[in-house]
């Protein structure tokens, strides 16, 4: 393997492995929190490119600038958040907390269903793609090998400064507390006034959101279709159990491990590409059956 | 504040509670008042519904008769964390503190959550009250441990903590379920003295459940011994004690 391949190798590995994590991050923070695995975290992922490739068309084709469609993005991840995770969890999750897994995953399930039937109403089967943004930033050489700043940059700055972003938030702020004291005794929060229910529809908006932010990042990197949803929520579940379910740090690690792997399989070995993701976990959840990072019992993100 | 309660309005009053669990009454028609000021103390056999009777207070159970009144408001329909934020707060027999924060985070995750969320993005430890909550650590000899995890406490610190908690919430009336539960007998009366001059400091009413007579005769201002689902005898401690064959009945054992 020369120089060249090699860099292009972990150059496609690390920003794939920051997309993957911010969509993750929010899976693993709505299930460290809520203990809910929700799989419609996929479609909001996808709904997230969709809205911002409506968006950043409709405003691009006015004449705007292509670097216009940053804070495109944010509106739509916020959309995202706001418009479907408010409600899926406040007409839907809330009832189902005290009920078992499987009934949880069920109906997580359902409103992925329902959401990639959605997709088509609105969007149709056509790719969507816009590559413009990939180029709004330039591109950067490094030693010979080009690669769009925007990919090799901005991802992973973005990636990094959600993950230090939302430990801190967490760790210091007074509504992290006011989380993570709800995630480890709800009857305890709400026995000194804690309105439980306000703290998990906030923590679910914020996992939506992040699963939107990563879709429309996502969208000038890859053409939009439906299915796409199904991928990455296979593909986040993945890094977020090789990780440990609920840890935050170790879904960053587990992501890049996962993205890395699966980047130089397909310089090396290109038929096995698509495995290597689910290899790596397996292999892992093989010897830690908790996960990379995660403990047997302990119960925090 | 509150502790001009108007002459007449009792603090909290209860009218004609009931609550069946399938075959057992855990509340008979319970109406009690509970007057501010007067600390009282709750004793009675096991299945007596001491405890339901304060889960019904704070709203965690909901009668299926009845009403509760705080100064004259009907309270009964609220969630229990709206009862919380009106006055009424609660401390259980085992220490509902999050352990994997230290003992002042504990009390400051309480007092944001008295104050609400004006300013969410704060850092916690900079909250206006933290010299407040401080103050209550000291008040509860725990200023010492105020940077240590919780599970590193002892019971007794747990406990103590506990009502500091509760104190930050700052509410009229605490309702505590066997403060001294866990305790070495030995610290029971340290506890306890600890706890009432607190309350006292703080200016709040307590209803503690407690099995021990000689804490009760010295800590409350009045019992009420509860038996069957329902209230059996009220008094202040020297009128209970006047009646040993109750307490005998009651509690299971011979009173010097």
């Amino acid at each position: 393997m020369n120089l060249t391949i090699f860099l292009l190798a972990l150059f496609d590995g690390i920003s794939y492995a920051a997309l993957v994590f911010i969509v993750a991050l929010g899976l693993t923070l709505i299930f460290g929190v809520m203990r809910i695995l929700n799989v419609a975290h996929g479609s909001l992922y996808a709904i997230g490119a969709y809205v911002t490739v409506s968006l950043s068309g409709y405003f691009l084709a006015l004449g705007f600038a292509p670097v216009f469609a940053f804070p495109l993005m944010i509106v739509s991840a916020a959309l995202v958040g706001v418009a479907l995770g408010g409600p899926i969890e406040w007409l839907l999750l809330r009832r189902i907390y005290d009920k078992p897994e499987v009934l949880q995953l069920l109906v997580t399930f359902a409103v992925f269903m329902i959401l990639e039937d959605v997709q088509r109403l609105v969007w149709g089967s056509q790719p969507y793609f816009e590559a413009r943004v990939l180029q709004a930033l330039g591109n950067v050489t490094v030693f010979g090998v080009t690669y769009t700043v925007y990919q090799l940059i901005l991802l992973p700055l973005v990636a990094t400064g959600l993950l230090l972003g939302l430990r801190f938030f967490l760790r210091r702020t007074v509504i992290g507390k006011l989380i993570l004291a709800t995630t480890e005794d709800r009857e305890a929060a709400q026995s000194i006034g804690i309105d439980a229910d306000r703290v998990f529809l906030f923590t679910f908006m914020v996992g939506a959101v992040l699963a939107g932010l990563g879709g429309a990042l996502a969208s000038p990197t890859t053409s939009i279709l439906p299915g796409m949803g199904a991928d990455m929520i296979v593909l986040s579940f993945a890094v977020v159990a090789t990780a440990g379910l609920g840890q935050i740090g170790g879904a960053a690690v587990a992501a890049l491990m996962i993205g890395l792997g699966r980047s130089f399989a397909v310089y090396v070995w290109p038929e096995v590409a698509v495995l290597v993701p689910y290899l790596i976990m397996v292999l892992v959840l093989l010897v830690r059956p908790e996960g990379l990072f995660g403990s047997p019992v302990a119960r925090k993100i | 504040m509150s502790a001009t309660s108007t002459s007449g309005t009792p603090l909290l009053e209860t009218r004609d509670l009931v609550i069946r669990f399938g075959g057992v009454t855990a509340a008979d028609n319970v109406s009690m008042q509970i007057e501010a000021w007067r600390n009282l103390a709750i004793i009675g056999p096991n299945g007596a519904g001491k405890t339901t009777f304060l889960n019904i207070c704070t709203g965690w159970l909901k009668p299926q008769q009845g009403k509760v009144f705080l100064e004259g408001e009907d309270i009964s329909a609220l969630p229990p964390r709206k009862i919380v934020r009106r006055g009424v707060a609660r401390a259980f027999q085992i220490p509902q503190l999050f352990t994997e924060h230290t003992a002042l985070e504990n009390l400051l995750i309480s007092a944001a959550a008295r104050e609400g969320l004006r300013n969410p993005l704060q850092s916690l430890h900079r909250i206006r009250q933290r010299d407040e909550m401080m103050h209550l650590l000291d008040l509860v000899n725990c200023a010492d441990v105020a940077d240590r995890v919780v599970v590193e406490l002892s019971e007794g610190q747990r406990k103590l903590i506990d009502i500091a908690v509760a104190l930050a919430l700052k509410p009229r009336l605490l309702l505590m379920d066997e403060p001294t539960s866990g305790v070495a007998s030995s610290q029971k009366h340290e506890v306890m003295e600890i706890l009432v001059g607190a309350l006292a400091e703080a200016g709040v009413t307590s209803v503690f459940v407690e099995h021990d007579m000689g804490i009760v005769s010295r800590y409350a201002d009045e019992v009420a011994v509860w038996n069957a689902g329902n209230v059996q005898l009220r008094g202040t401690p020297e009128e209970i004690l006047e009646h040993p064959d109750v307490i005998r009945d009651v509690i299971g054992e011979e009173v010097a």
